[in-house]
């Protein structure tokens, strides 16, 4: 924890209401600026205790502070090195141990997600059964259970994809690694927008996490791991930009430089910064249109992924894209730049905490009586989606801002 | 802790829900200080009551073992006023903010104190009503806070204080009982007289405030002048001129250069001042002021005027205004806000003698301030790494203050005297008025356990409550006994 | 009236060696002080001495004297308002402030004047006006001064734009009971030193100390007024709570009505630049001619029997119902869109029905959200009824009342609950 971010914190406390923690206790300690002193502490001698850990672990990492800040604290840098710091020092139960080992295996590998999604991909009813044995015995396996969506059918993406037209680009494209298993048809859309916008698409078969969850999670040395793969599987391509659909994956991609400079990778971080990552509704409103937009009469709310709104101040170009379709009207939620509670592997740690988050966002959401809400992140697809289910709300439709282009583009009736 | 307060921590955890005594020395520190965080005192137990009612016995068990209590909203003040007391407890309203009613019939809304001074407005926005003050932490500080401090904010130019935005309170006094003070009561202002006390004569546990009706139009005018006295005279020209404006603010070249840093608020190149000027009310009126603020500012040598013409572009004018504090993190390794107030029109003079001020110590000062009302918040910058800059910069500040005074303004306009400034407070009054608010506290506060050691210089005992007596003022005998 | 009674200091009765003894003390300040007559009178109760203070430090003087000697002290500016409120349990020092009658200050660029007690509200308008400026208080009776305006907390038409003498007041100097000095605030508008004073001496009936010297912030005088008056048939509460919400932003909007008669005089005030625009507005709402004078009843008390009536916006037309079912005619005067009204009963109203009229009313106002005090009534009028209602703060205000005051000298009796 580096003693000079910390100093930059004056504690004026505009953090505070931007903290979804803070905004469900209304405690100090779960506030950033309550956390950074608790680091503070920390770096100044204070051993690493539980209360201290249990503070930190209920840090959803949303970055609203970041954005809030006036003095520029780097909370994110702040919170990933305290992750660590956790990581390394705090001995937690073995309970909690056996969960983060079951998640840090699984989630980032594709193939491992794939074998896992049988048990997870239970039908509504036989979910709703056993949700509260579940809960009883590991309330994070049952918000695991109850996050993961209904048999998302495989889809096989081409190693590239023609423009349509004349080609005003070639880009790559991250398929990640929850998008891609639970979300394959936000990966189809977005190979196809792009497509018909007038870029080339290369997607690399061979990429796996781009080391987000782990990054997010105090574990670096995975993350640095899986950063190298995929500059070098992007290398190999040959493409110099990679269009992102996952706000999660977007946040750290754009950091690799960084994270590769901070140990000191002099040599990677050269090569990080030769690729540039952006994230997709950045990258077409970068663009400008070309193909021509058909009416979707519908009524969308538009959800902030806090990793786009927060971590990469994408907020404008998603809804000027959404706004620009004949017949869509764009509708706010309240709160907009509160959490969702789903915040990469939040849900599933801090089970809790997310999902009185959870439950509060799906309030807004369902107060806005749009017909669709769009999403640009799939853990906030997954977090909202299973909080409306609880509360008993008929189901709103959820799409990713690709897919509503998509429809738009296609002249579909709906949204897939 | 000590053994007394052991005990008295047992006893909050049986009065008050599971959760709400925080006794462990972890959690505790994060609380030990406010925005102002050169005062420091880790809190003896912090409670997080949720109603009146376990405001009330946590006050009652306080008194019961003569411990001092302090209270806190969002720690966002910037007088130290709520700095913890080691030997007593924090009582902390952050879990109190429901908005439990809003009555627009009769343009007022009951709220507790924990709700933040925004989130009232943001509450009534769409039936076009807004609540006047607007401290520059609205969207954090609480209600409660506010009421403590008698906040202001850039629009209490026209509009106000707290004080005058808040119909009634409901508060825990220092002996424990829930009494609501009425605008309507007849009699003292006691209402008047409670805002603004710094929690010292009890804690606010519920806030009736007025809403006022959104103007029907608002003009933001960001004028550039090339130096500070020129904006000066420009100010002086608009309120000669009889326009009240609904805020009037400057910064100087060094504050324009943090909020550049920290927002890229993009004022214009090469000003040495940038005027914001806020004018509201009904569409022809402002109208006709603009054109009048306008006429002034080129007067007065103003070289570039943008006018903000919807809420996007008003919010860029004020987005560097607004971080100003906070970004100044960005160009100085520490700082010391100031919060004196001096008459209007000695504004240019007393600028200057900050500036000859900064020149002779060597230590940057950089100006942001409301200049409607005269109320200065320097920005006094130095080095902590330094031996000795902090030295100067409280010298600097300080003399500041000094300046404030001889020019008949006062030490704080709206951060609050807290602990920071009570050694200022016998510059500013004489013993006698210090005694005859004392007399105030008194009232209140026999034992002096509210806030304890927050304005008043030195802590100053009651006594009881004496018969009829003849001659001599008992805080002369007492009070004079204790100084000499 | 019944005749001015003589209290004189506390067992010392009139003539005796006591009395003497603090007549002479109190001439002995080498203030003016001279033999109270008939027509010092305070509420019915007839002080021994008649003291007219020149300076702050002159009214210290007589404080410590009256401290020493046990006195009574009842301040009096104008006397337009000593009628209001009970009557003291006792007054033996009228203290006179006619005689402090300085304006040490009006810093103009600042909006700010400094004015001595004495001051009356009309020689300071006069003052001010000279220099384009105003204190936006109406003044309600002719003569008043600061120091009555303050202690009894009075304001006009305008308290709907401008707020009343507490918003207005940035700095107050007091002398307390045993002769003690007291500052507060200041001459800057913005200031948060130290407790507020001068909230506290608002409405405080010269039960605290004696107010000696006011600052206030002032307001540029208004270029345009106008005034449009309009006579409504029902429900003027729910007409000027349009006015109030209305983007015309009239700076009063005043209601005058005999009751029980079907007939509303409502009556709005617009200032500022664009005033004719703002006319236009206000007259969309409440209709009414263009005349844009001001009616004659504007900002004038009612009667000499005066009942102040408070209510929540939204309850303003139920309480005047309440006020017509009474059946009792009654003059009905004052702010309607900030809801404070006077209520001017007949003038050969008996007192027992004064009673049963006050605590009737008191109780049909009192689901409104709405509160009744007896702002002035001959003490045998109200001799049956209860000023003042009940008053949650009673408590606490008796607490402020028993530091400032402990020897109960300061006008006692004349607020609730006998402070």
């Amino acid at each position: 924890m580096d003693p000079e971010l910390i100093d930059d914190c004056v504690h004026c406390g505009f953090c505070l209401p931007t903290c979804p923690t803070y905004v469900l206790w209304g405690e100090e300690m779960d506030s950033p600026r309550g956390r950074i002193h608790l680091m503070k502490q920390h770096v100044e001698g204070t051993p690493l205790t539980d209360e201290m850990a249990g503070h930190f672990d209920a840090c959803l990492g949303c970055m609203a502070c970041v954005t809030a800040c006036p003095s520029g604290v780097r909370y994110d840098k702040l919170i990933e090195q305290t992750r660590a710091e956790v990581e390394r020092e705090h001995v937690r139960e073995p309970s909690d141990r056996a969960l983060r080992e079951l998640v840090f295996q699984l989630f980032p590998y594709p193939r491992r997600l794939r074998a896992m999604r049988l048990p997870l991909r239970l039908s509504a009813g036989l979910r709703r059964r056993i949700a509260p044995g579940l809960e009883r015995v590991n309330p994070s396996l049952a918000a695991m259970a109850d996050l993961a969506p209904e048999r998302p059918s495989r889809v096989r993406l081409p190693r590239r994809v023609e423009a349509v037209g004349r080609r005003r680009a070639t880009v790559g494209m991250l398929t990640g690694c929850v998008q891609g298993e639970f979300f394959p048809q936000v990966n189809a859309a977005t190979a196809r927008v792009l497509a018909m916008e007038g870029c080339e698409v290369v997607i690399p078969p061979a990429q796996g996490c781009c080391g987000a969850l782990p990054l997010h999670s105090g574990r670096p040395e995975q993350a640095v791991r899986f950063a190298r793969r995929t500059v070098a599987v992007f290398e190999r391509a040959g493409v110099d930009t990679i269009v992102v659909n996952a706000a999660g994956c977007g946040s750290t991609m754009k950091e690799y430089a960084e994270i590769f400079e901070g140990i000191g990778d002099g040599e990677w971080a050269g090569r990080a910064r030769a690729i540039r990552a952006v994230d997709l509704a950045e990258y077409l409103a970068e663009l400008g249109p070309a193909a021509r937009r058909h009416p979707l009469p519908l009524a969308v709310a538009y959800h902030d992924a806090c990793h786009l709104a927060h971590a990469q101040g994408v907020r404008s170009q998603p809804r000027e894209l959404l706004a620009a379709i004949p017949g869509l009207e764009l509708r706010e939620i309240a709160e907009s730049s509160i959490c969702c509670g789903s915040a990469g592997t939040y849900n599933l740690f801090q089970p809790e905490a997310a999902r009185e988050l959870g439950d509060r966002k799906a309030g807004r959401v369902l107060a806005t009586r749009a017909d669709l809400l769009v999403s640009a992140n799939p853990g906030c697809t997954m977090q909202i989606t299973s909080a409306i289910r609880r509360s008993g709300a008929a189901p709103i439709p959820v799409a990713h801002t690709a897919q509503v282009l998509d429809a738009s583009l296609r002249g579909l009736e709906k949204v897939a | 802790m000590t053994e007394t307060l052991d005990e008295l921590a047992r006893r909050l955890e049986e009065a008050l829900p599971p959760g709400a005594v925080i006794t462990d020395p972890v959690r505790l520190r994060t609380y030990e200080c406010d925005g102002l965080t050169h005062h420091r005192a880790v809190p003896g137990v912090v409670v997080l009551p949720e109603s009146a009612e376990q405001i009330a016995a946590v006050v009652r068990l306080c008194g019961e073992y003569g411990v001092p209590f302090v209270a806190r909203g969002a720690g966002t003040g910037l007088s130290g006023g709520a700095l913890p007391r080691t030997d007593g407890v924090l009582v902390v309203t952050s879990k109190m903010r429901r908005i439990l009613a809003v009555d627009l019939a009769n343009r007022r809304a009951v709220v507790e104190p924990g709700v933040t001074n925004l989130a009232i407005t943001e509450a009534v926005r769409e039936h076009g009503y807004y609540y006047a003050p607007d401290p520059s932490s609205q969207q954090v500080c609480t209600i409660g806070g506010n009421v403590a401090e008698n906040s202001g904010g850039a629009h209490c130019l026209k509009y106000g204080f707290t004080v005058n935005h808040v119909l009634a309170l409901e508060i825990v006094t220092p002996d424990g009982e829930i009494v609501t003070l009425d605008a309507d009561d007849p009699g003292y202002d006691l209402l008047g007289a409670f805002v603004g006390s710094e929690g010292t004569l009890g804690i606010t546990t519920k806030v009736t405030v007025r809403l006022s009706r959104a103007p029907q139009a608002v003009t933001t005018l960001l004028a550039a002048f090339k130096d500070i006295e020129q904006g000066g005279q420009a100010v002086s020209a608009i309120i000669g001129g009889g326009v009240v404006p609904a805020a009037i603010e400057m910064m100087d070249a060094l504050a324009i250069e943090a909020a550049e840093a920290a927002v890229a608020c993009a004022y214009p190149r090469g000003a040495g001042a940038v005027l914001i000027v806020e004018l509201d009310g009904p569409a022809a009126e402002v109208a006709h002021q603009f054109a009048e603020v306008e006429r002034v500012c080129l007067d007065s040598g103003a070289f570039e005027l943008r006018t903000a013409a919807g809420p996007e572009e008003r919010a860029a004018i004020w987005k560097g205004r607004k971080s100003a504090f906070a970004a100044v993190g960005r160009i100085s390794p520490a700082y010391i806000v100031q919060d004196g107030v001096v008459p209007r029109t000695a504004l240019p003079e007393v600028l200057a003698s900050i500036d000859r001020l900064s020149a002779e110590h060597g230590i940057r000062v950089a100006n942001v301030f409301h200049a409607g009302d005269g109320n200065l918040h320097p920005l006094v910058l130095f080095d902590d790494a330094e031996p000795g800059a902090g030295e100067r910069a409280e010298l600097v500040s300080g003399r500041i203050l000094d300046l404030c005074i001889e020019h008949g303004g006062s030490i704080t306009g709206e951060h609050g005297v807290g602990v920071d400034k009570s050694r200022y407070m016998p510059k500013m009054f004489t013993d006698d008025d210090l005694d005859t608010m004392q007399l105030v506290r008194c009232a209140f506060d026999s034992r002096g356990l509210s806030n304890p050691g927050k304005i008043f210089p030195t802590p100053r005992l009651c006594g009881e409550v004496p018969g009829v007596r003849k001659g001599v003022h008992p805080l002369v005998e007492s009070g004079r006994a204790e100084q000499f | 009236m019944s005749t001015p009674q003589n209290t004189g200091p506390r067992d010392a009765p009139y003539g005796t060696g006591a009395h003497r003894a603090a007549g002479e003390a109190l001439r002995g300040t080498g203030v003016t002080v001279r033999e109270a007559d008939p027509d010092d009178a305070v509420a019915g109760v007839m002080p021994s001495w008649v003291a007219l203070p020149e300076s702050t430090e002159e009214v210290a003087a007589l404080m410590r004297v009256s401290a020493s000697h046990d006195l009574a002290v009842v301040p009096a500016g104008g006397g337009t308002r000593l009628h209001w409120g009970a009557p003291p349990d006792r007054c033996d020092l009228l203290v006179d402030t006619c005689c402090l009658n300085a304006i040490p200050e009006h810093a103009s660029g600042d909006l700010v004047v400094r004015a001595q007690a004495g001051v009356t509200m009309d020689a300071l308008a006069e003052a001010l006006a000279a220099e384009g400026q105003e204190l936006a208080l109406d003044v309600p009776v002719p003569g008043s001064t600061v120091g009555g305006t303050l202690a009894t907390a009075a304001a006009g038409p305008r308290r709907l734009r401008y707020g009343t003498a507490r918003d207005l007041l940035i700095g107050i100097t007091v002398v307390l009971a045993d002769g003690t000095i007291a500052r507060s605030g200041g001459k800057v508008v913005k200031n948060v030193a130290g407790y507020d004073l001068g909230k506290l001496f608002t409405g405080s009936y010269g039960t605290l100390g004696i107010i000696t010297e006011a600052v206030f912030r002032l307001h540029p005088v208004s270029p345009a007024r106008r005034w449009i008056t309009a006579d409504l048939p029902a429900d003027p509460g729910a007409v000027a709570a349009a006015l109030a919400a209305s983007q015309a932003e009239p700076s009063a909007v005043e209601l005058d009505w005999l009751a029980p008669s079907p007939r509303f005089t409502v009556s709005a005030l617009v200032e500022g630049a664009a005033v004719e625009d703002r006319a236009h507005a206000v007259r969309a709402v409440l209709g009414g001619d263009g005349g844009g004078k001001a009616p004659g009843w504007w900002g004038a008390p009612p009667g000499e029997v005066l009942l102040e009536l408070r209510v929540p916006p939204s309850g303003v037309d139920g309480a005047l119902s309440a006020v017509a079912a009474r059946g009792l005619p009654a003059r009905v005067r004052g702010a309607l869109a900030s809801a404070v009204l006077q209520i001017a009963p007949a003038v050969d109203i008996g007192g027992p029905e004064f009673a049963a009229f006050v605590s009737g009313l008191r109780g049909d106002v009192a689901p409104f959200g709405g509160r009744l005090t007896v702002l002035a009534a001959p003490p045998e009028l109200a001799r049956l009824a209860d000023r003042w209602g009940p008053v949650g703060a009673l408590p606490l205000m008796r607490r402020v009342k028993e530091r400032f005051d402990p020897g109960r000298r300061m006008s006692p009796g004349r607020l609730a609950g006998g402070i």
